[in-house]
């Protein structure tokens, strides 16, 4: 009898070594693109090399918005992954989801994580109320590309780009150019509309360190108003509009394709767009013929210089109630902030490094020499001060103010409205659906 | 001798119409055509190039293989021909109970399916569908992909609508000679109904195929994923695409609908079947 | 087998479908539409006819029912009118007319996003073809996506040149039902192609054209706005953005679950309203053999 009792232990004992099952974390991005894919992958593959006794399911879930909609599905349904990606704007509605464990938790438990490596910028968007709620992963900043070639065929030089609004509204009407019969063959300046629109409006109030929520942007307490119909506001729709009435801009309607496609043909001298894009901008310069060159956001003059704001998404940390599963992400977070992966992760698609040591790393290995528009994306946010408003803001209700911004643009663009008009009416539409956000808290 | 030149004729002149016709109609899926066949630096040159330098069959390749299309595509075929399948049966079963009895509460049940032609359903319902499958504990399998959409009211309403235009006179011929119901149905009724059935069964299979959304949701795993989340995968987030690979891939994911159409529209020709009693 | 339980017995699958499937959902919407909810559903207010009330005071949701009619109106009549021609070119028999219809229903196939992202290529403004075809040919250069009306109408062609296909199959099923013997019968008395086609064709395709003027009323009206997504995004200021594209926004861009059921649910009084008239008078308009 006991002879069976032990050597049944002793079985038992001995298959929970064997089949010791390595633990298991789902890992849901949303960065799509064959190379993305790919690199992520990887970096999984690298990472569970040397954590044997981990496994990450890495799975790709749709855009941002998909990403979410997946995200409210199973923390409804009750089986939510153990780290997810979320889009900047989806910060706030994250902290309020309950179901997410603050990365700050996570880092004043564990002293071998220095949270002084991290890029300020991008550290200070996801941190609210003085708490830092999810890691940063890929970071961008909109930029201005130009084309050195149109701006020396215009007589106007290429290593002295405009940095005022002034300045750059000048330029863009030197830039354009009409055929014989009066049609707009070459544009000075084009964007795309749409969410890139509403993103390119947040970051100049940025550039003249402009509030766009009240409470110091939501990160003093939640925000209660949209504070952006103001001077500053206007400054930017006035901005856009002139050019767009007198012909030296083009909108190239929604999303960042189709601007892109006309920067590259070389429609358009100017193009503003991510950061995120730097990689492929300069492969179609080389490809076709012209020379690159990348500028800061042009400020108004008069207006002090505030900085940009972080752009991209996060990884957040999910309350699973298993200690060895959030231990288990954690050392996986912390490998994708190392050095060496995001060296990885940067050079491989366009974002910048968030750790301030794969910069460094970065530039000594001469990477930023060989690759001036690298640097240029990154100097504009080391050079940005760190501000409540350089921050960014922060409510649950703004995918609605980016549609409601947008929608003001086309108002104004369309003459259905002044600027004004649309700004104010676009204040007012996005206070309601603040309102309506909040009544919920 | 002159008749049978104005018929040919008239085979030029239709010939010409459809040519002209399938041009303008294709213009974007040539456009489509031309663009996966094009070096990633030939996507945004000005003016506009129609044809590729040279034929860059490498974005074939790579969508194929960085997504792993194959698994992808069997996942979609094995969904889609069940809801294909599925959909067409029960249609054709319950367009019959309406189109060919009289039944207590017949017209409230009709109305009751009616409705839900316009329910935006994936739609609305992407909450509350996923709890259902997370209590089925289907998350992440082939029944999640499929048993939803089994049955719809866009199936039976048009097998309702195309039987009732099939004379009564059958029928009676029919139980006159002592058949049952179900053999009227499928010894007469489908046969006569080759083309409409063939339709419905084309339509239900795209509808399948280009499921999107729901699939996203349910699945967990590459594994499990459909052909529609593969394409959306070689889409960038953020920066620019390359719009070669995209396109080689939506291609590729068209194949298996065009090749299933072929087949099915030699159903469409006309005046080979007879409505039987009539003529 | 009972003739009388017989029909019950053959709308019990599509029925347990319908019920678990769709009914079951549609009630968790209805009840949602009466609440206020946070995305992830921890938090839950009911607030009465708070949603509708809001939704109706805002002139966004208003405007959206403008566009979403004639989007619809001009859609699907137009898009039935060129598929009956295609549908009529189709029928011939000539050869290759196989490989014609597999082409001009290869749209179809398309995925409505895909088609969204073909169209606003040839569309883009300045560097698109369209665009280029236009400044050689007429010397202008319209801005198809950025401007009041042509938005409107860029997503209506998409939309039209996308459901070619879906009209066209039933049009042709249609159309071959039709027996022979009656074109034989009305060219012996006389009559020409046109009134054959207004006295034989049309009438006789009434059952089929009815079902794709619903279908096609449903899908333009709640399944076209992943092409509006990608053309326009619903601008240029709210012009394009009809009311399936505003419950999509709410529902999954502002994951706004009270306001997306309460759309849904005004959705679905307004077909039921459809419903009813069909019953009342559309179903004597249609001509049966």
């Amino acid at each position: 009898m006991w002879r069976k009792i032990i050597l049944f232990s002793v079985m038992v004992i001995l298959t929970s070594v064997i089949f010791a099952a390595p633990v298991t974390i789902q890992f849901w991005h949303a960065m799509g693109g064959t190379d993305r894919i790919q690199l992520l992958q990887n970096l999984a593959k690298e990472f569970m090399q040397q954590n044997p006794d981990i496994k990450v399911d890495v799975q790709y879930t749709g855009s941002y918005t998909d990403t979410m909609t997946k995200m409210i599905a199973a923390v409804r349904a009750g089986n939510p992954p153990d780290l997810v990606m979320i889009y900047d704007i989806g910060t706030q509605m994250m902290i309020d989801s309950g179901v997410i464990i603050p990365i700050q938790n996570m880092i004043d438990k564990d002293p071998t994580f220095d949270i002084n490596t991290l890029v300020s910028a991008s550290r200070g968007y996801y941190t609210v109320g003085g708490k830092l709620y999810s890691l940063p992963f890929n970071s961008s900043n909109p930029v201005i590309f130009y084309n050195k070639t149109l701006f020396e065929k215009a007589g106007l030089n290429p290593n002295n780009p405009p940095t005022t609004f002034e300045e750059f509204m000048a330029d863009a009407q030197k830039l354009t150019v009409k055929d014989s019969s009066g049609n707009t063959i070459q544009y000075g300046f084009t964007f795309g509309s749409g969410e890139p629109l509403a993103w390119f409006f947040e970051q100049f109030m940025a550039v003249q360190n402009a509030l766009l929520l009240n409470n110091n942007n939501g990160r003093d307490g939640r925000a209660t108003k949209a504070v952006f119909a103001n001077e500053a506001g206007l400054r930017i729709f006035n901005f856009f509009n002139d050019m767009i009435q007198n012909g030296s801009a083009i909108n190239a309607g929604p999303g960042w394709d189709n601007a892109r496609q006309i920067f590259i043909s070389q429609r358009a001298a100017m193009l503003i767009t991510s950061t995120s894009d730097v990689n492929m901008m300069v492969k179609a310069a080389k490809s076709g013929n012209f020379s690159l060159g990348v500028m800061f956001l042009p400020h108004p003059s008069g207006v002090p210089y505030g900085g940009v704001i972080v752009g991209g998404a996060s990884l957040w940390m999910v309350n699973t109630h298993n200690t060895q599963r959030e231990e288990a992400t954690w050392k996986f977070l912390k490998f994708l902030e190392s050095v060496d992966a995001q060296i990885q992760w940067s050079t491989g698609t366009g974002y910048f490094p968030v750790n301030k040591n794969s910069i460094i790393k970065l530039m000594y290995e001469g990477y930023y020499a060989q690759n001036p528009p690298y640097l240029v994306t990154v100097l504009q946010l080391l050079m940005s001060n760190v501000t409540p408003a350089t921050s960014g803001g922060v409510t649950g209700a703004f995918p609605q103010i980016r549609i409601a911004v947008n929608d003001a643009f086309g108002k104004m663009f369309t003459k259905a409205m002044t600027p004004q008009q649309a700004l104010q009416w676009a204040q007012d539409q996005a206070n309601q659906a603040i309102a309506n956000y909040n009544s919920l808290y | 001798m002159k008749k049978s030149q104005k018929k040919i004729l008239k085979t030029i002149l239709i010939e010409i119409a459809l040519i002209a016709v399938s041009i303008i109609i294709l213009l974007p899926i040539f456009l489509a055509l031309t663009m996966s066949l094009k070096r990633p630096s030939e996507v945004f040159v000005y003016p506009p190039k129609i044809f590729p330098d040279s034929f860059y069959v490498q974005n074939y390749i790579s969508a194929f293989n960085s997504i792993n299309l194959g698994r992808l595509m069997l996942n979609s075929l094995i969904m889609s021909i069940a809801i294909m399948v599925g959909k067409t049966i029960f249609g054709i079963f319950s367009g019959y109970a309406f189109s060919n009895f009289k039944f207590k509460g017949s017209s409230l049940l009709f109305a009751a399916l009616f409705v839900t032609l316009f329910m935006p359903a994936e739609m609305i319902m992407i909450v509350p569908l996923f709890q259902i499958m997370q209590s089925f504990h289907w998350v992440n399998t082939y029944w999640a992909l499929t048993v939803p959409f089994l049955a719809s009211a866009t199936t039976t309403f048009l097998m309702r609508q195309h039987f009732m235009t099939i004379p009564k006179e059958l029928e009676d011929a029919a139980k006159i000679d002592g058949a049952g119901p179900m053999r009227f149905l499928f010894e007469i009724l489908v046969p006569l109904s080759k083309s409409t059935i063939g339709g419905i069964a084309m339509i239900n299979f795209v509808y399948a195929w280009n499921l999107y959304l729901w699939p996203l949701v349910v699945t967990n795993s590459n594994n499990m994923a459909t052909a529609q989340i593969g394409l959306k995968m070689l889409t960038n987030v953020e920066s620019t695409s390359n719009w070669g690979v995209i396109m080689a891939g939506t291609l590729m994911v068209l194949g298996p609908t065009l090749i299933l159409f072929f087949a099915v529209q030699k159903l469409f020709v006309r005046g080979i079947i007879t409505t039987g009693l009539k003529e | 087998m009972s003739r009388k339980i017989f029909p019950y017995l053959l709308l019990i699958p599509t029925f347990l479908i319908v019920v678990i499937f769709i009914y079951y959902p549609a009630f968790q919407t209805f009840k949602l539409s009466f609440y206020k909810m946070s995305p992830f559903g921890n938090r839950l207010f009911f607030v009465g006819l708070g949603n509708f009330w809001s939704l109706f005071t805002s002139g966004q949701y208003v405007q959206s029912a403008y566009t979403t009619l004639i989007f619809v109106t001009v859609t699907v009549v137009a898009g039935l009118t060129i598929s009956l021609f295609l549908a009529l070119l189709l029928n011939q028999r000539v050869p290759g007319i196989g490989i014609f219809r597999t082409l001009i229903f290869a749209p179809y196939a398309v995925s409505p996003a895909v088609a969204g992202t073909l169209w606003a290529f040839l569309l883009s403004p300045v560097a698109g073809y369209v665009s280029y075809l236009f400044l050689v040919l007429f010397k202008s250069q319209p801005q198809w996506l950025t401007s009041y009306p042509l938005a409107l109408i860029a997503v209506m062609i998409a939309t039209i040149w996308k459901n070619l296909g879906f009209n066209i199959i039933f049009f042709l099923a249609g159309l071959q039902s039709i027996p022979q013997s009656y074109y034989e019968a009305a060219t012996i008395d006389g009559a020409n192609a046109s009134s054959r086609l207004f006295k034989i064709t049309i009438p006789l395709l009434s059952p089929i054209t009815f079902y794709l003027i619903v279908m096609n009323v449903t899908f333009t009206a709640f399944s076209a706005f992943a092409t509006i997504d990608v053309m326009t995004q619903g601008g240029p200021a709210n012009t394009t953005s009809t009311l399936i594209y505003k419950l999509y926004q709410d529902g999954f861009v502002n994951f706004n679950t009270g306001f997306a059921s309460a759309e849904s649910v005004i959705l679905i009084l307004i077909m039921t309203v459809f419903t009813y008239l069909y019953f009342k008078f559309g179903q004597k308009a249609v001509f049966y053999q």
